[in-house]
């Protein structure tokens, strides 16, 4: 990646970054989220999560496979939402998808 | 005072650490180098989207897909910044600034139970907490982008880190049936923009597909 496109990328994602963080705390200092928009904001990380977990699984190679392997990310994502669902922990997450995945990957074909 | 904000921030630092590695891995195999991944963390400083950048820059996405779906998902910490609002009565726009621009997930749950618990904590500490936390993120992820550059990690490895942490924070919410609705629609729209030959924007469409599905789904139906 070069300095101008991780200039564009990284300080576009910085400005937004800044302004969701920053903003609602001066704007809202001792006053309440207006109804609406608490729903609207409550409703944005189950929708974004999941669009992005989808992303990660839905794979278009998937429909034409005829070998498992294509299939160790959806096998290596169970045991992370047994382990979210138990520990609520990124950290051991990691170590469960990460863990599975290799694992996975290293039966021979 | 920085005492007590260290011990506090420690079990972050701890995590942000073992999180950090592998996505500065992440990042160097995307093609960025340890000072850009210090740059990053210093000035954008998000788990999730800094993942999210490395991973969809590696796919290919254009520039404006990446920064609208790292910006949606990190809509998040409006949610953050409206709940901590009611601690900075009196605080000076400096000092509430750079604790606003600083709060992540997991300081924000480590500070709002500390001030929840009745006990003296003040927004300088919260603040300390947070910068504590960072440091840790800037040095994990250095030294991860440094390892990634000599390290053949295969990227497919770095990425499911990613996954799994999409897959914690998915499971970890709270579904009443807007949010279970919101989810679906989401996951459904990435499938189809996919199927349509969308790939680039799926997440972004996916994820508006679903606050409108939530937003739509009737109130007082929760499950």
């Amino acid at each position: 990646m070069s300095w101008a496109q991780f200039a564009w990328v990284a300080g576009l994602c910085a400005v937004t970054m800044f302004v969701s963080r920053v903003a609602p705390l001066f704007l809202l200092k001792g006053r309440a989220l207006p109804p609406r928009l608490s729903r609207a904001l409550n409703a944005i990380p189950p929708a974004a999560f999941a669009a992005l977990v989808a992303n990660d699984l839905f794979d278009m190679r998937l429909l034409q496979a005829t070998d498992w392997r294509a299939f160790i990310p959806w096998l290596a994502a169970a045991p992370v939402a047994l382990v979210a669902l138990k520990t609520r922990s990124l950290l051991w997450c990691i170590v469960a998808g990460v863990g599975c995945y290799g694992a996975l990957l290293a039966i021979p074909a | 005072m920085s005492k007590r904000a260290f011990y506090t921030a420690l079990p972050v630092m701890a995590g942000y650490f073992v999180l950090g590695v592998p996505c500065g891995i992440l990042g160097a195999h995307a093609g960025m180098s340890a000072a850009q991944m210090a740059l990053m963390s210093a000035l954008f400083y998000s788990g999730a989207g800094q993942y999210l950048i490395a991973n969809m820059w590696l796919a290919g996405a254009p520039i404006a897909s990446i920064v609208l779906s790292v910006s949606l998902v990190n809509g998040r910490q409006m949610l953050y910044a409206a709940a901590m609002a009611r601690f900075c009565g009196g605080v000076g726009k400096r000092l509430t600034t750079l604790f606003a621009a600083t709060i992540t997930d997991e300081s924000f749950g480590v500070n709002l139970a500390r001030f929840a618990s009745g006990e003296a904590w003040s927004v300088r500490e919260a603040t300390l907490v947070n910068l504590f936390s960072q440091s840790a993120w800037i040095v994990a992820n250095v030294v991860g982008a440094a390892l990634g550059a000599v390290l053949p990690v295969p990227t497919v490895l770095a990425s499911f880190a990613m996954t799994s942490i999409f897959i914690c924070l998915l499971c970890i919410q709270r579904f009443d049936r807007s949010a279970r609705n919101g989810a679906l629609a989401a996951a459904v729209g990435v499938c189809l923009c996919k199927l349509a030959g969308f790939a680039g924007p799926a997440i972004l469409v996916g994820a508006l597909v679903g606050v409108v599905a939530a937003m739509l789904t009737p109130k007082g139906e929760a499950s």
